[in-house]
Protein backbone atom coordinates (compact mmCIF):
# COMPACT_ATOMS: atom_id res chain seq x y z
CA UNK A 1 0.00 0.00 0.00
CA UNK A 2 1.13 3.22 -1.27
CA UNK A 3 1.42 6.49 1.90
CA UNK A 4 -1.29 8.82 1.33
CA UNK A 5 -0.03 12.37 0.44
CA UNK A 6 0.57 14.41 3.90
CA UNK A 7 0.30 17.59 4.13
CA UNK A 8 2.98 19.09 6.62
CA UNK A 9 1.56 22.93 8.39
CA UNK A 10 4.20 24.38 11.05
CA UNK A 11 1.05 26.22 12.33
CA UNK A 12 3.49 29.26 14.22
CA UNK A 13 1.79 32.03 15.89
CA UNK A 14 3.78 34.31 13.26
CA UNK A 15 5.10 32.74 10.52
CA UNK A 16 2.36 29.75 8.97
CA UNK A 17 4.38 27.00 6.98
CA UNK A 18 2.60 25.24 4.71
CA UNK A 19 3.83 22.93 1.77
CA UNK A 20 3.79 18.75 1.50
CA UNK A 21 5.85 16.01 3.25
CA UNK A 22 8.58 14.77 0.75
CA UNK A 23 9.66 18.37 -0.26
CA UNK A 24 13.22 19.96 0.19
CA UNK A 25 11.35 23.71 1.41
CA UNK A 26 7.72 24.52 2.18
CA UNK A 27 5.42 25.71 -0.67
CA UNK A 28 4.62 28.84 0.82
CA UNK A 29 5.33 30.39 3.70
CA UNK A 30 2.69 33.77 4.87
CA UNK A 31 2.23 35.07 7.85
CA UNK A 32 -0.65 33.13 10.01
CA UNK A 33 -3.45 36.53 10.38
CA UNK A 34 -6.08 38.05 8.29
CA UNK A 35 -5.33 41.78 7.89
CA UNK A 36 -7.91 44.07 7.48
CA UNK A 37 -6.41 46.83 5.18
CA UNK A 38 -7.89 50.21 6.72
CA UNK A 39 -11.25 51.45 5.19
CA UNK A 40 -12.04 48.01 3.45
CA UNK A 41 -14.36 45.53 4.33
CA UNK A 42 -12.89 42.11 3.50
CA UNK A 43 -9.39 41.08 4.95
CA UNK A 44 -6.62 39.27 3.36
CA UNK A 45 -5.10 36.12 4.48
CA UNK A 46 -3.06 33.42 3.74
CA UNK A 47 -0.87 34.07 0.08
CA UNK A 48 -3.11 36.95 -0.46
CA UNK A 49 -1.48 38.23 2.83
CA UNK A 50 2.26 37.26 2.35
CA UNK A 51 1.60 38.39 -1.84
CA UNK A 52 -0.06 42.04 -0.87
CA UNK A 53 1.49 44.97 -1.67
CA UNK A 54 -0.19 47.23 0.71
CA UNK A 55 1.57 46.62 4.31
CA UNK A 56 0.34 49.71 5.80
CA UNK A 57 -2.07 50.14 7.83
CA UNK A 58 -3.13 46.78 8.29
CA UNK A 59 -5.03 45.95 11.35
CA UNK A 60 -4.19 41.98 11.90
CA UNK A 61 -6.08 39.23 13.71
CA UNK A 62 -4.14 36.25 14.41
CA UNK A 63 -5.84 32.74 15.62
CA UNK A 64 -2.84 32.03 17.92
CA UNK A 65 -2.47 33.45 21.43
CA UNK A 66 0.48 33.78 23.27
CA UNK A 67 1.78 30.58 21.15
CA UNK A 68 -1.35 28.54 21.44
CA UNK A 69 -4.61 28.00 19.33
CA UNK A 70 -7.37 30.08 20.56
CA UNK A 71 -9.38 30.66 17.45
CA UNK A 72 -10.02 27.73 15.47
CA UNK A 73 -12.46 29.30 13.02
CA UNK A 74 -9.52 32.00 11.98
CA UNK A 75 -7.26 29.20 11.69
CA UNK A 76 -9.67 26.57 9.50
CA UNK A 77 -10.14 29.55 7.07
CA UNK A 78 -6.37 30.19 6.79
CA UNK A 79 -5.50 26.67 6.66
CA UNK A 80 -8.22 25.99 3.78
CA UNK A 81 -6.99 29.14 1.96
CA UNK A 82 -3.47 27.61 1.86
CA UNK A 83 -4.09 23.98 1.29
CA UNK A 84 -6.82 24.88 -1.84
CA UNK A 85 -5.22 28.06 -3.53
CA UNK A 86 -1.57 26.74 -2.51
CA UNK A 87 -1.17 23.23 -2.41
CA UNK A 88 -4.00 22.49 -5.04
CA UNK A 89 -5.19 19.75 -3.02
CA UNK A 90 -8.64 18.14 -0.88
CA UNK A 91 -8.35 17.64 2.15
CA UNK A 92 -10.39 14.46 1.88
CA UNK A 93 -7.02 12.79 -0.18
CA UNK A 94 -4.78 14.00 2.45
CA UNK A 95 -3.06 13.77 5.96
CA UNK A 96 -2.54 16.06 7.93
CA UNK A 97 0.82 16.88 9.87
CA UNK A 98 0.74 19.89 12.52
CA UNK A 99 2.71 21.38 14.78
CA UNK A 100 1.37 22.21 18.16
CA UNK A 101 2.98 23.82 20.95
CA UNK A 102 4.58 22.24 24.17
CA UNK A 103 2.01 21.28 26.85
CA UNK A 104 -0.88 21.96 24.52
CA UNK A 105 -4.45 22.04 26.42
CA UNK A 106 -6.32 19.11 26.19
CA UNK A 107 -8.99 21.38 24.96
CA UNK A 108 -7.45 23.05 22.40
CA UNK A 109 -6.22 19.56 20.93
CA UNK A 110 -9.84 17.83 21.05
CA UNK A 111 -11.11 20.93 19.13
CA UNK A 112 -8.71 21.03 16.31
CA UNK A 113 -8.97 16.92 15.86
CA UNK A 114 -12.63 18.23 15.43
CA UNK A 115 -11.58 20.66 12.86
CA UNK A 116 -9.24 18.60 11.44
CA UNK A 117 -11.63 15.66 10.82
CA UNK A 118 -15.04 16.75 10.93
CA UNK A 119 -15.35 19.85 9.40
CA UNK A 120 -12.30 19.70 6.92
CA UNK A 121 -11.93 16.03 6.62
CA UNK A 122 -8.48 14.92 6.76
CA UNK A 123 -8.14 11.31 6.57
CA UNK A 124 -5.48 11.31 9.26
CA UNK A 125 -4.13 13.46 10.97
CA UNK A 126 -0.90 14.19 13.59
CA UNK A 127 0.50 16.73 15.86
CA UNK A 128 3.50 17.07 18.18
CA UNK A 129 5.39 19.97 19.29
CA UNK A 130 7.67 21.70 16.53
CA UNK A 131 10.95 20.86 18.61
CA UNK A 132 10.24 17.28 18.44
CA UNK A 133 10.56 17.34 14.21
CA UNK A 134 13.71 20.33 14.51
CA UNK A 135 15.15 17.13 17.29
CA UNK A 136 14.18 14.65 14.24
CA UNK A 137 15.76 16.56 11.75
CA UNK A 138 18.91 17.05 13.49
CA UNK A 139 19.31 13.74 14.09
CA UNK A 140 19.37 13.16 11.15
CA UNK A 141 21.44 15.47 9.72
CA UNK A 142 24.32 14.34 12.51
CA UNK A 143 23.79 11.25 12.18
CA UNK A 144 25.51 9.15 14.31
CA UNK A 145 28.71 11.17 14.55
CA UNK A 146 29.31 11.53 17.93
CA UNK A 147 27.76 9.93 21.41
CA UNK A 148 24.75 12.94 21.52
CA UNK A 149 23.58 11.72 18.15
CA UNK A 150 23.94 8.27 18.95
CA UNK A 151 21.93 8.21 22.42
CA UNK A 152 19.16 11.36 20.57
CA UNK A 153 20.41 13.86 23.07
CA UNK A 154 20.46 17.73 22.95
CA UNK A 155 18.56 20.85 23.40
CA UNK A 156 16.38 22.51 21.08
CA UNK A 157 16.19 26.59 22.01
CA UNK A 158 13.11 27.54 19.73
CA UNK A 159 13.16 31.46 19.25
CA UNK A 160 9.97 31.89 18.25
CA UNK A 161 6.79 34.32 17.47
CA UNK A 162 4.76 34.14 20.48
CA UNK A 163 7.36 32.80 22.79
CA UNK A 164 11.00 30.84 23.38
CA UNK A 165 10.82 27.37 24.46
CA UNK A 166 13.76 25.34 25.71
CA UNK A 167 13.69 21.72 25.04
CA UNK A 168 15.53 19.17 26.04
CA UNK A 169 15.67 15.42 24.76
CA UNK A 170 16.95 11.99 25.37
CA UNK A 171 16.81 9.23 23.34
CA UNK A 172 14.71 11.33 21.33
CA UNK A 173 12.45 11.71 23.69
CA UNK A 174 11.00 15.34 25.08
CA UNK A 175 12.29 15.73 28.90
CA UNK A 176 8.97 17.41 29.52
CA UNK A 177 10.57 18.28 33.44
CA UNK A 178 13.39 20.14 31.66
CA UNK A 179 11.38 22.55 29.35
CA UNK A 180 11.36 25.87 29.97
CA UNK A 181 9.56 28.83 28.31
CA UNK A 182 10.48 32.53 28.39
CA UNK A 183 7.27 34.62 27.94
CA UNK A 184 8.90 36.41 24.77
CA UNK A 185 9.07 35.90 21.18
CA UNK A 186 9.13 38.07 17.70
CA UNK A 187 5.56 39.39 18.50
CA UNK A 188 6.98 40.96 21.84
CA UNK A 189 9.59 42.27 20.34
CA UNK A 190 8.06 44.02 17.21
CA UNK A 191 5.84 45.79 19.76
CA UNK A 192 7.97 46.68 21.65
CA UNK A 193 9.89 48.46 18.85
CA UNK A 194 6.41 49.94 17.55
CA UNK A 195 6.47 51.15 21.13
CA UNK A 196 10.13 52.55 21.32
CA UNK A 197 9.58 54.36 17.78
CA UNK A 198 6.43 55.45 18.10
CA UNK A 199 7.67 57.47 21.65
CA UNK A 200 10.45 58.68 19.99
CA UNK A 201 10.20 59.74 16.59
CA UNK A 202 7.36 58.36 14.37
CA UNK A 203 3.76 56.80 15.43
CA UNK A 204 3.85 53.51 14.13
CA UNK A 205 1.36 51.91 16.55
CA UNK A 206 -0.94 51.07 13.87
CA UNK A 207 1.60 49.73 11.77
CA UNK A 208 2.08 46.44 13.31
CA UNK A 209 2.79 44.61 9.52
CA UNK A 210 4.93 47.14 8.48
CA UNK A 211 7.44 47.35 12.17
CA UNK A 212 7.46 43.30 11.43
CA UNK A 213 9.21 43.78 8.11
CA UNK A 214 11.79 46.15 9.75
CA UNK A 215 12.35 44.34 12.43
CA UNK A 216 13.36 41.52 10.13
CA UNK A 217 15.82 43.64 7.94
CA UNK A 218 17.32 45.66 10.52
CA UNK A 219 17.43 44.51 14.33
CA UNK A 220 20.91 42.50 15.04
CA UNK A 221 21.99 41.21 18.03
CA UNK A 222 25.02 43.39 20.27
CA UNK A 223 28.05 41.56 20.94
CA UNK A 224 28.90 44.12 23.22
CA UNK A 225 25.68 45.97 24.36
CA UNK A 226 27.65 48.70 26.70
CA UNK A 227 30.51 49.58 23.67
CA UNK A 228 27.19 49.40 21.26
CA UNK A 229 24.99 51.55 23.26
CA UNK A 230 27.86 54.10 23.45
CA UNK A 231 28.87 54.07 19.95
CA UNK A 232 25.16 55.02 19.43
CA UNK A 233 24.75 57.89 21.86
CA UNK A 234 25.45 60.42 19.34
CA UNK A 235 22.91 60.07 16.53
CA UNK A 236 24.80 61.82 13.77
CA UNK A 237 27.80 59.86 14.02
CA UNK A 238 26.26 56.63 15.32
CA UNK A 239 27.20 53.54 13.39
CA UNK A 240 23.86 51.72 13.90
CA UNK A 241 21.69 54.49 12.59
CA UNK A 242 20.09 53.33 9.76
CA UNK A 243 17.17 54.92 7.83
CA UNK A 244 14.02 53.69 6.83
CA UNK A 245 12.16 55.28 3.98
CA UNK A 246 8.75 54.27 4.87
CA UNK A 247 6.19 52.93 1.91
CA UNK A 248 3.89 56.70 0.29
CA UNK A 249 1.70 54.32 -1.05
CA UNK A 250 2.56 55.27 -4.32
CA UNK A 251 5.98 54.62 -5.79
CA UNK A 252 7.08 52.63 -2.68
CA UNK A 253 4.92 50.30 -1.37
CA UNK A 254 7.19 48.21 1.25
CA UNK A 255 9.54 50.31 2.39
CA UNK A 256 13.27 50.18 2.06
CA UNK A 257 16.58 50.47 3.95
CA UNK A 258 18.02 53.51 2.61
CA UNK A 259 21.79 52.68 1.39
CA UNK A 260 23.97 55.80 2.94
CA UNK A 261 26.10 56.54 0.26
CA UNK A 262 23.70 55.83 -1.99
CA UNK A 263 21.68 58.41 -0.44
CA UNK A 264 24.61 60.84 0.32
CA UNK A 265 25.34 60.48 -3.65
CA UNK A 266 21.82 61.43 -4.34
CA UNK A 267 21.91 64.67 -2.24
CA UNK A 268 24.66 66.05 -3.39
CA UNK A 269 23.49 65.78 -6.69
CA UNK A 270 19.76 67.28 -5.62
CA UNK A 271 22.47 70.41 -4.30
CA UNK A 272 24.32 70.34 -6.93
CA UNK A 273 21.39 70.91 -9.44
CA UNK A 274 19.74 73.58 -7.06
CA UNK A 275 22.97 75.18 -7.93
CA UNK A 276 22.81 75.57 -11.00
CA UNK A 277 19.36 76.14 -11.42
CA UNK A 278 18.12 79.58 -12.61
CA UNK A 279 15.05 80.82 -10.87
CA UNK A 280 14.22 80.59 -7.42
CA UNK A 281 10.70 78.44 -8.02
CA UNK A 282 13.52 76.08 -9.89
CA UNK A 283 15.35 75.48 -6.79
CA UNK A 284 12.73 75.31 -4.43
CA UNK A 285 11.25 72.59 -6.35
CA UNK A 286 14.74 70.53 -6.61
CA UNK A 287 15.21 70.94 -2.93
CA UNK A 288 12.01 69.42 -1.94
CA UNK A 289 13.04 65.99 -3.31
CA UNK A 290 15.14 65.86 -0.62
CA UNK A 291 12.32 66.09 1.89
CA UNK A 292 10.21 63.94 -0.03
CA UNK A 293 10.21 60.94 1.61
CA UNK A 294 9.34 59.99 5.19
CA UNK A 295 11.66 58.42 7.14
CA UNK A 296 12.18 56.83 10.12
CA UNK A 297 15.47 56.43 12.16
CA UNK A 298 16.71 53.83 13.62
CA UNK A 299 19.49 53.71 16.36
CA UNK A 300 20.45 51.95 19.69
CA UNK A 301 16.68 50.47 18.57
CA UNK A 302 18.40 48.37 16.57
CA UNK A 303 20.42 45.98 19.01
CA UNK A 304 18.43 46.84 22.24
CA UNK A 305 14.94 45.28 21.13
CA UNK A 306 16.34 41.47 20.44
CA UNK A 307 18.23 42.32 23.31
CA UNK A 308 15.62 41.32 25.22
CA UNK A 309 15.51 37.60 24.56
CA UNK A 310 18.66 37.88 26.79
CA UNK A 311 17.51 40.13 29.17
CA UNK A 312 14.12 39.73 29.59
CA UNK A 313 14.56 42.01 32.39
CA UNK A 314 15.20 45.39 30.73
CA UNK A 315 11.18 44.93 29.65
CA UNK A 316 10.15 43.89 33.05
CA UNK A 317 10.01 40.30 32.49
CA UNK A 318 11.25 38.79 35.33
CA UNK A 319 12.67 35.63 33.91
CA UNK A 320 16.22 34.28 32.54
CA UNK A 321 17.62 34.92 29.62
CA UNK A 322 17.74 32.26 26.83
CA UNK A 323 21.57 30.99 27.95
CA UNK A 324 20.37 30.69 31.51
CA UNK A 325 17.57 29.58 30.75
CA UNK A 326 18.78 27.38 28.63
CA UNK A 327 20.76 26.23 31.76
CA UNK A 328 18.40 25.87 33.69
CA UNK A 329 16.27 23.43 31.56
CA UNK A 330 19.73 21.19 31.19
CA UNK A 331 20.41 21.44 35.19
CA UNK A 332 16.16 20.25 35.26
CA UNK A 333 17.13 17.11 34.16
CA UNK A 334 19.54 14.03 35.22
CA UNK A 335 22.97 15.55 36.25
CA UNK A 336 24.92 12.53 34.20
CA UNK A 337 23.15 13.88 31.01
CA UNK A 338 24.26 17.39 31.32
CA UNK A 339 27.32 16.95 29.05
CA UNK A 340 25.18 15.12 26.52
CA UNK A 341 23.03 17.79 26.52
CA UNK A 342 25.36 20.39 25.79
CA UNK A 343 27.47 19.09 23.18
CA UNK A 344 24.47 19.22 21.23
CA UNK A 345 22.12 22.22 21.29
CA UNK A 346 20.23 23.57 18.30
CA UNK A 347 18.85 27.06 17.55
CA UNK A 348 15.72 27.20 15.91
CA UNK A 349 12.93 30.01 15.20
CA UNK A 350 12.08 33.08 13.70
CA UNK A 351 14.24 35.09 16.01
CA UNK A 352 17.41 32.74 16.01
CA UNK A 353 18.40 33.88 12.46
CA UNK A 354 18.72 37.85 13.88
CA UNK A 355 22.35 38.17 13.04
CA UNK A 356 24.40 37.86 15.60
CA UNK A 357 22.42 35.55 17.67
CA UNK A 358 24.25 32.67 17.96
CA UNK A 359 27.94 34.32 18.38
CA UNK A 360 26.19 36.29 21.60
CA UNK A 361 24.08 32.93 22.47
CA UNK A 362 27.13 30.91 22.66
CA UNK A 363 29.28 33.24 24.29
CA UNK A 364 26.85 33.44 27.38
CA UNK A 365 26.40 30.11 27.44
CA UNK A 366 30.14 29.04 27.60
CA UNK A 367 30.43 31.61 30.36
CA UNK A 368 27.70 29.44 32.14
CA UNK A 369 28.45 25.96 31.72
CA UNK A 370 31.01 23.94 33.64
CA UNK A 371 34.37 24.49 31.41
CA UNK A 372 35.04 20.08 31.24
CA UNK A 373 31.88 20.00 29.60
CA UNK A 374 32.07 20.46 25.69
CA UNK A 375 29.44 23.01 24.16
CA UNK A 376 27.92 22.53 20.67
CA UNK A 377 25.59 25.38 18.94
CA UNK A 378 24.66 24.47 15.83
CA UNK A 379 22.36 27.06 14.06
CA UNK A 380 21.10 25.93 11.06
CA UNK A 381 20.58 27.31 7.57
CA UNK A 382 17.40 28.67 7.76
CA UNK A 383 16.18 28.24 11.78
CA UNK A 384 12.65 28.94 10.94
CA UNK A 385 12.19 26.75 8.37
CA UNK A 386 14.03 23.87 10.44
CA UNK A 387 10.80 22.17 12.21
CA UNK A 388 9.05 22.34 9.33
CA UNK A 389 11.91 20.34 7.06
CA UNK A 390 11.84 17.91 10.14
CA UNK A 391 7.82 17.30 9.74
CA UNK A 392 8.56 17.08 5.85
CA UNK A 393 11.03 14.18 6.68
CA UNK A 394 8.88 12.72 9.42
CA UNK A 395 5.41 13.16 7.35
CA UNK A 396 6.98 11.15 4.59
CA UNK A 397 7.84 8.29 6.38
CA UNK A 398 6.30 5.10 7.40
CA UNK A 399 6.33 6.71 11.49
CA UNK A 400 3.93 9.02 10.44
CA UNK A 401 1.13 6.25 9.12
CA UNK A 402 2.21 4.38 12.32
CA UNK A 403 1.75 7.18 14.78
CA UNK A 404 -1.33 9.17 13.16
CA UNK A 405 -5.19 8.84 13.94
CA UNK A 406 -7.01 7.71 10.59
CA UNK A 407 -10.31 8.91 9.86
CA UNK A 408 -12.08 5.89 10.80
CA UNK A 409 -10.38 5.18 14.37
CA UNK A 410 -11.52 9.02 15.39
CA UNK A 411 -14.95 8.25 14.46
CA UNK A 412 -14.86 5.00 16.49
CA UNK A 413 -13.19 6.24 19.39
CA UNK A 414 -12.77 9.96 19.35
CA UNK A 415 -9.81 11.45 20.52
CA UNK A 416 -6.56 9.57 21.07
CA UNK A 417 -5.06 12.43 23.00
CA UNK A 418 -4.61 10.38 26.34
CA UNK A 419 -2.48 7.70 25.21
CA UNK A 420 -0.44 9.33 22.90
CA UNK A 421 3.45 9.67 22.91
CA UNK A 422 5.96 12.34 21.12
CA UNK A 423 7.65 10.35 18.96
CA UNK B 1 -10.23 91.90 49.23
CA UNK B 2 -9.06 90.87 52.38
CA UNK B 3 -8.94 87.91 53.42
CA UNK B 4 -11.54 87.14 56.45
CA UNK B 5 -9.45 85.98 59.42
CA UNK B 6 -11.47 82.77 60.00
CA UNK B 7 -13.91 81.75 57.28
CA UNK B 8 -11.58 80.80 53.99
CA UNK B 9 -7.84 80.22 55.59
CA UNK B 10 -8.64 76.44 56.57
CA UNK B 11 -10.54 75.76 53.20
CA UNK B 12 -7.71 77.29 50.88
CA UNK B 13 -5.12 75.51 52.99
CA UNK B 14 -6.68 71.97 52.42
CA UNK B 15 -6.73 73.04 49.03
CA UNK B 16 -2.96 73.52 48.43
CA UNK B 17 -2.26 70.68 50.76
CA UNK B 18 -4.03 68.86 48.06
CA UNK B 19 -2.47 69.92 45.06
CA UNK B 20 1.26 69.62 46.85
CA UNK B 21 0.43 65.70 47.79
CA UNK B 22 -0.69 64.85 43.95
CA UNK B 23 2.22 66.50 42.45
CA UNK B 24 5.07 65.12 44.71
CA UNK B 25 2.73 61.62 45.46
CA UNK B 26 5.18 58.52 45.26
CA UNK B 27 3.43 55.81 43.31
CA UNK B 28 3.58 52.79 45.57
CA UNK B 29 5.28 49.41 44.46
CA UNK B 30 2.26 47.74 43.70
CA UNK B 31 1.05 49.76 41.47
CA UNK B 32 4.31 49.94 39.88
CA UNK B 33 4.28 46.15 39.78
CA UNK B 34 0.46 46.57 37.89
CA UNK B 35 1.67 49.09 35.91
CA UNK B 36 4.80 46.93 34.86
CA UNK B 37 2.26 43.69 34.08
CA UNK B 38 -0.38 45.81 32.30
CA UNK B 39 2.14 46.96 29.88
CA UNK B 40 3.69 43.55 28.96
CA UNK B 41 0.23 42.14 28.47
CA UNK B 42 -0.14 45.38 25.91
CA UNK B 43 3.38 44.18 23.98
CA UNK B 44 1.39 41.11 23.59
CA UNK B 45 -1.47 42.52 22.60
CA UNK B 46 -2.26 42.48 18.31
CA UNK B 47 -3.86 45.68 16.87
CA UNK B 48 -6.83 44.68 16.66
CA UNK B 49 -9.14 47.08 18.29
CA UNK B 50 -12.44 45.24 17.62
CA UNK B 51 -10.95 42.38 19.55
CA UNK B 52 -12.61 41.22 23.04
CA UNK B 53 -9.44 41.53 25.52
CA UNK B 54 -11.23 39.76 28.02
CA UNK B 55 -12.77 37.59 26.27
CA UNK B 56 -16.63 38.35 27.57
CA UNK B 57 -18.05 38.68 24.21
CA UNK B 58 -19.89 35.48 24.62
CA UNK B 59 -21.26 36.51 28.24
CA UNK B 60 -22.35 39.33 26.70
CA UNK B 61 -24.22 37.95 24.16
CA UNK B 62 -26.08 35.93 26.29
CA UNK B 63 -26.87 38.57 28.13
CA UNK B 64 -28.67 41.07 25.14
CA UNK B 65 -30.58 37.70 24.73
CA UNK B 66 -32.12 37.50 27.62
CA UNK B 67 -33.02 41.30 27.07
CA UNK B 68 -35.09 39.84 24.25
CA UNK B 69 -36.05 37.65 25.49
CA UNK B 70 -37.72 39.40 28.28
CA UNK B 71 -39.51 41.94 25.36
CA UNK B 72 -41.24 39.12 23.81
CA UNK B 73 -43.09 37.80 27.06
CA UNK B 74 -44.36 41.52 26.66
CA UNK B 75 -45.07 41.71 22.69
CA UNK B 76 -47.47 38.11 23.19
CA UNK B 77 -46.95 34.41 23.54
CA UNK B 78 -46.72 33.56 19.48
CA UNK B 79 -43.55 36.22 18.66
CA UNK B 80 -42.16 34.49 21.96
CA UNK B 81 -41.94 30.90 20.53
CA UNK B 82 -40.79 31.56 17.10
CA UNK B 83 -37.88 33.93 18.61
CA UNK B 84 -37.28 31.50 21.64
CA UNK B 85 -35.71 29.45 18.36
CA UNK B 86 -33.87 31.99 16.82
CA UNK B 87 -32.64 32.74 20.58
CA UNK B 88 -31.41 28.92 21.33
CA UNK B 89 -29.62 28.41 18.28
CA UNK B 90 -28.13 31.90 18.86
CA UNK B 91 -27.12 30.86 22.45
CA UNK B 92 -25.53 27.18 21.23
CA UNK B 93 -23.31 29.45 18.50
CA UNK B 94 -22.12 31.83 21.36
CA UNK B 95 -21.53 29.14 23.58
CA UNK B 96 -19.66 27.05 20.65
CA UNK B 97 -16.84 25.34 21.70
CA UNK B 98 -15.04 26.63 19.30
CA UNK B 99 -15.97 30.43 20.39
CA UNK B 100 -12.61 32.40 19.98
CA UNK B 101 -11.68 32.39 23.90
CA UNK B 102 -8.14 34.43 24.77
CA UNK B 103 -5.54 32.46 26.30
CA UNK B 104 -5.99 33.17 29.93
CA UNK B 105 -9.29 32.21 29.48
CA UNK B 106 -8.04 28.96 28.66
CA UNK B 107 -5.80 28.39 30.85
CA UNK B 108 -7.82 29.07 33.67
CA UNK B 109 -9.97 26.69 32.43
CA UNK B 110 -7.27 23.61 32.22
CA UNK B 111 -7.12 24.22 36.11
CA UNK B 112 -3.54 23.08 35.88
CA UNK B 113 -2.71 24.24 39.60
CA UNK B 114 -4.90 20.78 40.18
CA UNK B 115 -2.22 18.33 38.57
CA UNK B 116 -0.53 16.60 40.78
CA UNK B 117 2.96 18.43 42.23
CA UNK B 118 5.95 17.41 40.06
CA UNK B 119 4.19 16.83 36.54
CA UNK B 120 5.37 19.16 34.16
CA UNK B 121 2.94 21.38 33.34
CA UNK B 122 2.51 24.77 30.91
CA UNK B 123 3.22 27.06 34.95
CA UNK B 124 6.19 24.70 35.57
CA UNK B 125 7.67 25.47 32.44
CA UNK B 126 8.45 29.06 32.90
CA UNK B 127 11.96 30.02 33.17
CA UNK B 128 12.62 30.72 36.70
CA UNK B 129 13.67 34.76 37.35
CA UNK B 130 17.49 35.02 36.81
CA UNK B 131 19.76 34.24 39.42
CA UNK B 132 23.39 35.31 37.21
CA UNK B 133 22.66 38.86 36.45
CA UNK B 134 20.85 41.74 38.06
CA UNK B 135 18.42 43.99 35.96
CA UNK B 136 20.23 46.33 33.67
CA UNK B 137 19.25 50.04 33.57
CA UNK B 138 18.37 51.68 30.38
CA UNK B 139 16.90 54.96 30.38
CA UNK B 140 12.98 54.82 29.48
CA UNK B 141 13.12 58.30 26.87
CA UNK B 142 16.45 57.69 25.06
CA UNK B 143 17.45 54.20 25.64
CA UNK B 144 21.13 54.79 26.71
CA UNK B 145 22.40 53.51 30.35
CA UNK B 146 20.72 55.53 32.69
CA UNK B 147 22.27 56.61 36.10
CA UNK B 148 19.04 58.12 37.52
CA UNK B 149 15.08 57.05 38.77
CA UNK B 150 11.94 59.16 38.34
CA UNK B 151 11.38 59.26 42.05
CA UNK B 152 7.64 59.36 41.59
CA UNK B 153 6.83 56.39 39.05
CA UNK B 154 10.48 54.34 39.30
CA UNK B 155 11.06 55.01 35.48
CA UNK B 156 14.50 55.50 34.88
CA UNK B 157 16.46 58.32 32.93
CA UNK B 158 19.47 59.40 31.73
CA UNK B 159 20.50 63.08 32.06
CA UNK B 160 18.24 66.32 32.49
CA UNK B 161 16.53 66.53 29.27
CA UNK B 162 15.39 62.82 29.13
CA UNK B 163 14.20 63.99 32.55
CA UNK B 164 11.83 66.66 30.93
CA UNK B 165 10.15 64.58 28.27
CA UNK B 166 9.84 61.66 30.99
CA UNK B 167 7.52 64.07 33.32
CA UNK B 168 5.80 65.72 30.31
CA UNK B 169 4.93 62.59 28.58
CA UNK B 170 4.66 59.03 30.32
CA UNK B 171 5.19 60.12 34.56
CA UNK B 172 1.56 60.68 34.43
CA UNK B 173 0.67 58.12 31.93
CA UNK B 174 2.27 55.40 33.49
CA UNK B 175 0.68 55.64 37.09
CA UNK B 176 -2.77 57.43 36.30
Amino acid sequence: MSLPPVIAIDNGGGNCKIGMAGQAAPTKVFPNASAKPKGERGALIADLLADSKEVSQLTLRRPVDRGYLCNLELQREIWSRGIRALLRRQPGECGLLLSEPLFNFEEIRSNTQQVVFEEMGFRSFYAAPAPVFSMHRAAGLLGASSPAARTGAGVIVDAGFSFTHIVPFFKGQVLEGGVRRINLGGKLMTNYLKELVSYRSLNMMDETYLMDSVKEQLCFVSQNVKADLKAAQNLARSPHRREFVLPDGVNNLRGYVRDPAAWAEKVQAIKDAVRAAESMDEKRRLASQMEADQVLVLNNERFMVPELLFHPDDVGLHQAGVAEATVQAVTATHAALAPLLYSNVVLTGGIASCPGFRDRFTTELRALVPDDHDLNVFQPQDPALFAWEGMSVFGSSRSYSSVALTKAQYEEGGGWAAHRQYS
Amino acid sequence: MAPKPGGNAPNRRALRERKVSQRMAVVDDATRQQAAQARLDALENDNDQTADPFGLASDDDEFNLEDEDEEEEIGGKKGKRKKSGVKRKLRNAASDRRGPKNFARILDEAELDRLPPGKPSYLTAAARPSTTSAARKFCSVCGNTSGYTCARCGSRYCCRKCYTVHTETRCLKFTV
